[in-house]
């Protein structure tokens, strides 16, 4: 185990030194914008421009800028200054990151949940009305764009824009550090739409996972021990049928952490996604080289993390 | 491109209509007898933006709209103010207009004495030594101000380039405390009728508290500034802007400066308590919340989305607030490409373009009149350049299109069919609707004279500093460009887009690189003209010439469609394009 870990974190290091290589290559030697003309404001003479790509240190060769860029990221974990806000991008994402872990992980708790309670009750219970209602249900869920349910979601509950005044809308969202029922509340409408959008394809992907499973021979043999029904269903099927639920739910959380970008627009929740959203309309390179690397390293992260728990979840499977 | 407009807007107002529009304005706007407008004190406002909100929070910086409407006007005064609705500038700082002598090139000015500081500096009173150094750090590379050269850049000694060390200007000289004397080495038009004292570089920083700031690559003085305005950011007060009132493009908060009297203040009445910024929103969402909420103003965007505008338009008319945005939106052809370089092919464009279809896919008249020539209503000059119905140009004459005139055209340029018939011609748009729409509907109506566009679309950033504002990308045809004025004078609208001794290889604004000596000569006569009627006959006679060129096909005089909820009296400022003066705007 240890030589495995080590091997994995190796390896996370070097995926995470080729996102930084090609980030930095789409997006400095690339870029979509002239980031001097950018930052240089409305009528900048050439003087300014040539003054604004030295501050940068635009006019070095590429591979001493990417040098560069490694040396501060690795030795000062500094991702630079924001052309369109300068500021620091470190502290921009620090101080982002706690709105975009907030809004996943109780959106992930909720949709994990609730997909876990239909998909099971719909594998056990199958071509039963329950069964069909939670199948429409779940299409329905897959079918609406994220977007278009959160705007749903805003225009029927929310407090000033809703029919219903219920919750806290768009804008609402404070760190639970400062006013944790209210970190609550506004947290409320987006992580049901989250929840809403992604549950419903994990309910069906169990249901089918499972289906299978029970219909395995060893389900079969287990119950003819005389296993009680909810033994069979928690020991023996389960597990197995849980392991492609969880590599998707690894990597949907991941890619979630690296920014919910239409929740997080739609809610306005100042988290990762709204700082990338931002920064692709505005040309800010830095911004989103910092945001595209945190969403890298989530995403290795949580696929490490996920290959450790097959090995719990289902017995079978062995590390190399 | 666009200048203090960010956001495009854009739509037809007949004449008549818009002339009712500012007669209304004015019997809405009678203010008290100071020229202020009369407003309830007390309340908090929350200003919802969609763009990000303020550039910087350095008063040196500050050029867009956002940071005129958020900042400027109310955290600052400068030496010149303009009130809500006044289209020439009016003392701040400054006693009375400039005194000319020695043919224009000297002017005198003196300061209110009294004025403080805001904390930490609050025992501190304006001098003119504080403007000087204003002015002068506009010159730092470290500051990064986009205007100085073009204004300033005539004041004696007054650096060429920006500099990475102050640089005394000897050009500017402050004899005493409440005395400011400004010589050029010749009349400068705008400095004369204070128009470009009318300013932020304007506003007074104190060099003894401010020169450790402005050391260094990146100066950090917007983040310890001293205000002198009716707000200062809140907190501010101990020296250091805090974080938990200033969070980029999420949060602004304004408190109310204590150091600040209304009654020395002779454009501002300040009746918020404080005024809140609160950015990240789409502008669906931040529109509805504006109508349907209570004490909130739309921000950083021109117009409500399309559908959300004309059910305003329909229940809540009350609660919009249409104003011309003395902007113009414009098709750039670029005469360096053939066969663009033949004006009667770029009139041919012009007489194709059907304006009106424009103007609907883009939300309809609300958002603006259809253009005939380039200078905006209300600007000096627009009248001398044949105001509405326009300077009587054929190819402008038609907003549905006149496709025989267009052929008709295209044949005085030697296509004998009536249709050009080389290969297509590069045009690069905007990526988001309505621009990319706009731009196909160009592409379409350009086929008819058999001019082919290979459009790309990008987005909008990338448009203008990739390709649109770049000489060497060889883009013929830029559908989606935009320009405002820096203040109301119409040297800021021409000069820019028609000098073509301002082509530069970056951020280049001439984007049709039109360079016609004799055109440019007059222009560099134009911005030595002094008084007003005699540059806006001046500004005027270019604007009817430069537009028979047809280097630009003018399109659309936008609006700003400035929205509140019900229970705030918004109060649009004409020099910010329509965007809200906070400073005279109050709850109900």
């Amino acid at each position: 185990m240890p030589a495995y870990i080590a091997r994995r974190l190796l390896w996370m290091v070097a995926v995470l030194v080729a996102v930084t290589f090609i980030t930095f290559i789409i997006f400095y030697l690339l870029p979509a914008v002239e980031p001097a003309a950018l930052r240089a404001g409305k009528t900048p003479s050439p003087a300014l421009l040539a003054h604004i790509r030295q501050t940068l240190g635009l006019q070095r060769p590429w591979y001493d800028q990417y040098l560069h860029f490694l040396d501060r990221l690795l030795f000062h974990l500094d991702l630079g200054y924001s052309y369109q806000y300068d500021i620091s991008v470190r502290s921009a994402l620090a101080e982002r990151l706690p709105a975009t872990i907030s809004l996943t992980l109780g959106a992930a708790l909720l949709w994990l949940a609730g997909a876990l309670a239909l998909g099971t009750l719909a594998a056990l219970r199958r071509h039963s009305l329950l069964d069909r209602l939670v199948g429409a249900l779940t299409l329905l869920g897959i079918s609406a764009p994220v977007y278009w349910l959160a705007l749903l979601a805003l225009f029927l509950f929310a407090d000033v824009t809703g029919k219903l005044h219920l919750l806290p809308g768009a804008g609402s969202y404070v760190p639970i550090s400062e006013e944790p029922l209210q970190w609550l509340e506004s947290l409320v409408l987006p992580w049901l739409v989250l929840a809403i959008s992604l549950g419903a394809f994990y309910a069906r992907l169990l249901r089918a996972n499972l289906t299978e499973v029970l219909a395995e021979p060893y389900i079969r043999t287990a119950r003819a021990k005389g296993i009680s029904q909810a033994q069979v269903l928690l020991r023996h099927a389960l597990r197995p049928a849980l392991t492609p639920f969880l590599t998707a739910a690894g990597m949907d959380i991941a890619l979630l952490l690296g920014g919910a970008i239409l929740t997080e627009t739609a809610f306005n929740i100042p988290g990762i996604g709204r700082l990338l959203y931002e920064a692709v309309l505005n040309g800010d390179l830095p911004m989103i080289q910092g945001t595209v690397l945190v969403g890298a390293i989530f995403i290795v992260v949580m696929n490490a993390i996920v290959d450790l728990l097959y090995v719990w979840l289902d017995p079978r499977v062995r590390l190399a | 491109m666009s200048a203090h407009v960010r956001v495009p807007a854009a739509a037809l107002l007949t004449r008549g209509c818009a002339l009712a529009l500012i007669s209304a304005l004015l019997v809405a706007g009678c203010g008290t007898s100071t020229g202020k407008i009369a407003g309830r004190s007390g309340g908090t406002v929350t200003v919802l933006e969609v763009n990000g909100g303020v550039d910087s929070l350095d008063p040196g910086f500050w050029y867009y709209q956002t940071d005129y409407t958020d900042l400027a006007q109310t955290t600052q005064r400068w030496l010149y103010g303009w009130r809500a609705r006044s289209l020439t500038p009016v003392p701040d700082l400054a006693t009375a207009m400039p005194a000319l002598s020695d043919g224009g090139r000297t002017l005198t000015i003196h300061i209110r004495s009294g004025i403080h500081y805001s904390p930490p500096l609050a025992a501190r009173t304006v001098s003119s030594a504080d403007i000087k150094y204003a002015i002068e750090r506009c010159f730092l590379a470290s500051v990064g101000n986009g205007y100085a050269f073009d204004y300033y850049g005539e004041i004696e000694g007054a650096p060429h380039e920006p500099v990475s060390h102050l640089v005394n200007i000897p050009g500017i000289r402050a004899p005493n405390a409440t005395t400011l004397v400004i010589h050029t080495s010749v009349p400068v038009g705008v400095l004369d009728d204070a128009d470009a004292l009318a300013l932020p570089c304007t506003a007074p920083v104190p060099q003894s508290y401010a020169e450790r700031f402005d050391r260094g690559a990146q100066s950090t003085y917007g983040e310890h500034q001293l205000f002198t305005g009716p707000y200062m950011i809140a907190g501010a007060g101990s020296g250091t802007v805090p974080h938990s009132s200033y969070a980029p493009g999420r949060l602004l908060a304004l408190e109310r400066n204590r150091s600040w009297r209304r009654e020395s203040d002779p454009i501002r009445s300040a009746y918020f308590n404080a005024i809140i910024f609160r950015g990240g929103y789409s502008k669906t969402v931040a529109s509805r919340e504006v109508l349907e909420g209570t004490s909130l103003m739309s921000g950083d965007f021109t117009a409500p989305p399309p559908a959300i505008l004309a059910e305003a338009l329909s229940s809540r008319r009350s609660q919009l607030y249409i104003t011309p945005a003395q902007a113009t939106r414009y098709i750039s052809l670029n005469t360096r490409v053939k066969p663009l370089d033949n004006v009667d092919v770029r009139r041919a464009i012009g007489a194709v373009i059907d304006r009106s279809a424009l103007l609907r896919l883009i939300g309809g008249p609300t958002l603006g009149a259809i253009a005939t020539h380039f200078l905006a209503p209300e600007m000096p000059g627009f009248n001398v350049a044949g105001g509405y119905r326009g300077p009587g140009y054929d190819f402008l004459s038609h907003p549905e299109g006149d496709l025989a005139l267009a052929q008709h055209y295209m044949r005085l340029a030697g296509y004998r069919r009536g249709r050009y018939e080389g290969p297509p011609l590069s045009a690069v748009a905007a990526d988001e609707a309505p621009q990319k729409n706009v731009a196909e509907a160009i592409q379409s109506q350009l086929a008819q004279i058999g001019i082919n566009l290979e459009l790309h679309e990008v987005p909008h950033t990338t448009m203008l500093t990739k390709y649109c504002t770049v000489p060497k990308a060889h883009i013929a045809i830029c559908p989606n460009l935009s320009w405002g004025k820096d203040f109301f004078d119409s040297q800021s609208m021409i000069a820019p887009i028609f000098d073509g001794n301002l082509i530069q290889e970056q951020a280049n604004t001439d984007t049709s690189l039109a360079d016609n000596p004799a055109y440019n000569a007059q222009i560099e006569a134009a911005k030595e003209v002094i008084g007003e009627r005699a540059r806006a006959q001046a500004w005027g006679r270019l604007d009817r010439e430069l537009t028979a060129e047809a280097y630009v096909i003018p399109w659309l005089w936008e609006n700003q469609v400035s929205f509140a909820s019900a229970n705030v009296k918004g109060v649009p400022w004409a020099f910010n394009g329509g965007a809200w003066d906070l400073t005279a705007s109050s709850l109900k």
